[in-house]
């Protein structure tokens, strides 16, 4: 197999593409083959990378075309033609250089996000939304003696937004986020509907920190966000979700006015 | 650039995040330095749980769980190595610390009465182990940067320490490459925690993460402080075949059972009352003695065996294992049994430190894998490294907000020639041509490390090992680099991780040799029984004048006595 990969690092009047062959073995993924390219051809590349069990939310990269991490996507998957998403088109993921699916694995940065160097971009802004939208739990009264209790159902619900590794998959998905670069983003609001629906939580008007037109009221539901998840997370749903209380609540407001 | 804190923190994941909140509520100026982003560390893949004796679950006879139960497992697992006073007091603490976590907003799994869930796990007389789904440490380690995120407490994200600062043999400070820039900081602080995590990777086959290479460990050596049993390293038992990817202990908790090739449950013979849920030194003992006997798989595995437990708990217990087994063995548990085999998982040895975290270097401290208290003694039980991260994160903050008080105002002139000395050192790095690859040294290291000091030890072959290892201390100062650039060189930093991880296999390997008992997950086939005449006493190393030294320091008992450990 034949591995593409974007290179580039500051100073560079633009990127270029290196290609590195190397042999398939059963079960590699795309982060192996990476190291494979770092020990054996160039150890200047660079990309992150710390757990490889597809936990931790480091490596997520732009794989043929869709963004998702590199420890979990299986090289052998890929050339079979299997691992299609069918998301919906945007300019981040235009064609860039001429590729063949069936013998290479074609991997770019994350979309959306400024390149520092090869496959490493600067998260900066991705936490700054997180930070934006306050990620903190706020109990509604003080802490009692032991736990507070939950109700078993309420944990499986909040567990679906829970499961969020922050590896930003969505946001490189996501074709507002393409044109707009203040658009908090899929991971921020979920982050924050996974507040909003947490029963412990004491300030009820927590959907109002992205009321605003860069929140909730930016998305434009493709839906790129829920199906490159590796976690299984629905941001388009958790927005919807905010978008329809957020209308009926203005509503009800008015009628009592 | 020279950074000024009351106190350091090296290291970001649940110890090191914990730590800095103690220090941000007592209202001084903590920070963390970390190679990672604080979300990446290792602590996020911890899976099955965090032992505390909340006692929500009743054991079997409808007796409830206490610290002294908690205890008393721990020291027995132990294989009575443990200091039975540090035991005392994380078990002790222990359900505060789960509490603290529920009162940050960890969602914890529940039972139906809304109580935090828990499950049975090896080696434990209570349903003991705190869960959230198989992601606990994901969940916890969330919820801490959440709360250091909102107190704005100054993280150096993706910053490698490279040495400790010591003035008149007061630890004071630490230099670190910034990754991204290659630029060298210093950084002054009243004292210094080191909460960097565990060695793994000093090892072929390692449920660790890659950047678990036992960083804060050599560095704490190299400034004088002792490393204590290092050659106790945990082999888990089922680590998915091909990655050693972990597969929770969890699994068993809920009633997974282990098979041989011919479909018997092999456990039953090695551990009559246990069974599946002995401790993790005595079943990846049975599976290696399982696949030498030719009773595994080709390639070396048994079967990890769920489908018995329904399609139901498996997607809503072990939610993460499932996809873990699906995506890289492509492997259904729902459907199919999941191949495992013992790897190295933990390691109970670290930096010698007292009940309070204290080295014996004065204003240097460590809590967490990378330190040893100790609280696993020669084999951790499952959900334990969890709630001591947490525990003793608080802990040893609490104590070093007490002892800064009195502690003297580093000045800035040493830790300019300590960046001077580490930029010299890094450009001697970089204008080195010719010789290996480090990558080579690396992989000769970890072979035989795995080879030689794995599950089942012996003299002869561990020597071997220890000549393989200086003659790779040796190559690896002559070794280059192609990236000669200082930004974003992560071949530098692998490099100086493995001139560290050396030091550390040193260490194991010297540890394990002067050890002629088998104790706990220290096995050796040529001194098959315990010996607690002459080996119920910690392992020390040091190292002076480059060179390595063993000695020893009593085992603190008191509270029970040691007995045969029979599961």
């Amino acid at each position: 197999m034949i591995l593409k990969v974007y290179r580039y690092h500051r100073g560079m009047v633009s990127p270029h593409y290196d290609t590195f062959e190397l042999e398939l073995r059963p079960g590699m993924t795309v982060l192996e083959a990476l190291f494979q390219f770092q020990e054996k051809l160039d150890d200047s590349l660079a990309f992150h990378y710390s757990c490889r069990g597809a936990v931790c939310g480091t490596c997520a990269m732009l794989i043929n075309k869709v963004p998702r991490l590199a420890c979990r996507t299986q090289v052998e998957s890929l050339l079979k033609g299997g691992l299609k998403v069918p998301i919906v088109p945007y300019p981040a993921i235009a064609e860039t250089v001429p590729w063949n699916p069936e013998e290479e694995v074609l991997v770019e940065p994350l979309p959306h996000l400024p390149v520092i160097r090869d496959l490493i971009v600067d998260m900066d802004a991705f936490f700054q939304y997180y930070r934006f939208i306050e990620p903190v739990f706020t109990p509604s009264a003080d802490n009692p003696e032991k736990e507070r209790t939950m109700d078993p159902a309420a944990v499986k619900k909040l567990e679906v937004y829970t499961n969020c590794i922050l590896c930003a998959a969505c946001s490189g998905a996501c074709p507002v986020e393409g044109k707009n670069p203040r658009y908090l983003g899929p991971a921020a609001l979920a982050k924050l509907y996974r507040f909003h629906i947490d029963p412990r939580e004491g300030r009820t008007s927590r959907l109002k920190t992205a009321d605003i037109p860069t929140g909730w009221w930016a998305c434009e539901f493709y839906g790129n966000c829920s199906l490159v998840c590796p976690k299984g997370v629905p941001p388009r749903i958790a927005i919807a979700k905010a978008v329809a209380q957020l209308k009926r609540e203005e509503k009800e407001k008015l009628k009592k006015q | 650039m020279i950074h000024h804190h009351d106190i350091l923190i090296i290291g970001g994941g649940l110890t090191g995040l914990r730590a800095a909140l103690r220090i941000s509520d007592a209202g001084l100026n903590g920070a963390v330095v970390s190679k990672v982003h604080p979300l990446r560390s290792h602590s996020v893949a911890a899976q099955g749980g965090m032992n505390a004796s909340l006692g929500n679950v009743k054991g079997e006879d409808g007796a409830t769980d206490s610290w002294e139960s908690h205890a008393y497992d721990t020291i027995k697992g132990s294989d009575y190595l443990a200091d039975q006073d540090v035991v005392e007091r994380m078990c002790r603490e222990a359900p505060t610390a789960v509490i603290e976590l529920e009162h940050m907003g960890t969602v914890w799994s529940r039972l139906e009465n809304g109580k935090i869930a828990q499950r049975p796990f090896g080696g434990a007389g209570f349903p003991r182990t705190c869960y959230a789904a198989d992601r606990t440490g994901h969940n916890a380690l969330h919820t801490l940067y959440e709360q250091v995120v909102s107190r704005e407490i100054p993280v150096y994200e993706e910053f490698f320490a490279i040495s400790l600062i010591t003035e008149g043999g007061r630890c004071i400070g630490c230099t670190a490459l910034e990754i991204m820039t290659g630029q060298v900081h210093g950084f002054l602080a009243k004292a210094v925690l080191m909460a960097t995590g565990g060695f793994g990777r000093i090892f072929d086959k390692s449920t660790n993460a890659l950047i678990n290479t036992g960083d804060g460990q050599a560095l704490a050596l190299r400034a004088g402080a002792l490393l204590k049993d290092m050659e106790f390293v945990q082999f888990h038992p089922t680590t998915l075949y091909g990655t050693n990817i972990l597969i929770s202990e969890g699994a068993r908790g809920e009633g997974g059972i282990l098979l041989n090739k011919n479909g018997e449950r092999f456990m039953e013979r090695y551990a009559p009352h246990s069974v599946d849920l002995a401790p993790r030194d005595v079943v990846a003992r049975a599976i290696e003695q399982e696949i030498a006997g030719g009773r595994g798989y080709e390639g070396g595995y048994v079967h990890l065996d769920l489908r018995h437990l329904g399609a139901e708990r498996i997607t809503e217990r072990l939610p993460g294992i499932r996809q873990i087994a699906m995506d890289f063995a492509g492997v259904d548990p729902i459907e199919n049994p999941v191949p495992v085999q013992p790897g190295q998982h933990y390691s109970m040895g670290g930096i010698d430190a007292d009940i309070n975290g204290a080295t014996k270097v004065p204003g240097l401290y460590a809590a967490g894998e990378c330190s040893c208290l100790s609280v696993h003694g020669a084999n951790r039980l499952g959900g334990n490294s969890l709630v001591e991260t947490v525990v003793f994160g608080r802990l040893v903050a609490e104590k070093i907000v007490e002892d800064v008080e009195n502690a003297p105002t580093p000045d800035d002139k040493l830790v300019k020639a300590a960046i001077n000395s580490v930029n010299d050192r890094i450009e001697g790095i970089l204008r080195r041509e010719g010789g290996e690859h480090f990558f080579t040294v690396r992989d000769a290291m970890t072979h035989t490390m795995t080879s030689k000091f794995g599950i089942f030890r012996e003299k002869q072959t561990m020597q071997e090992g220890l000549d393989e290892i200086k003659s790779k201390q040796d190559q690896v100062s002559r070794v280059s680099l192609q990236n000669k650039e200082r930004e974003v060189n992560q071949a530098l930093i692998r490099f100086l991780e493995l001139e560290g991880m050396l030091l550390l296999a040193e260490a194991v390997a010297r540890g394990a040799l002067a050890r002629e008992e088998s104790r706990g997950s220290h096995t050796r086939t040529d001194y098959p029984e315990r010996d607690d005449r002459n080996f119920l006493k910690h392992t020390l190393v040091g190292f002076r004048n480059e060179t390595m030294y063993v000695s020893y320091q009593p085992a603190t008992l008191g509270i029970f006595e040691p007995k045969e450990r029979v599961y």
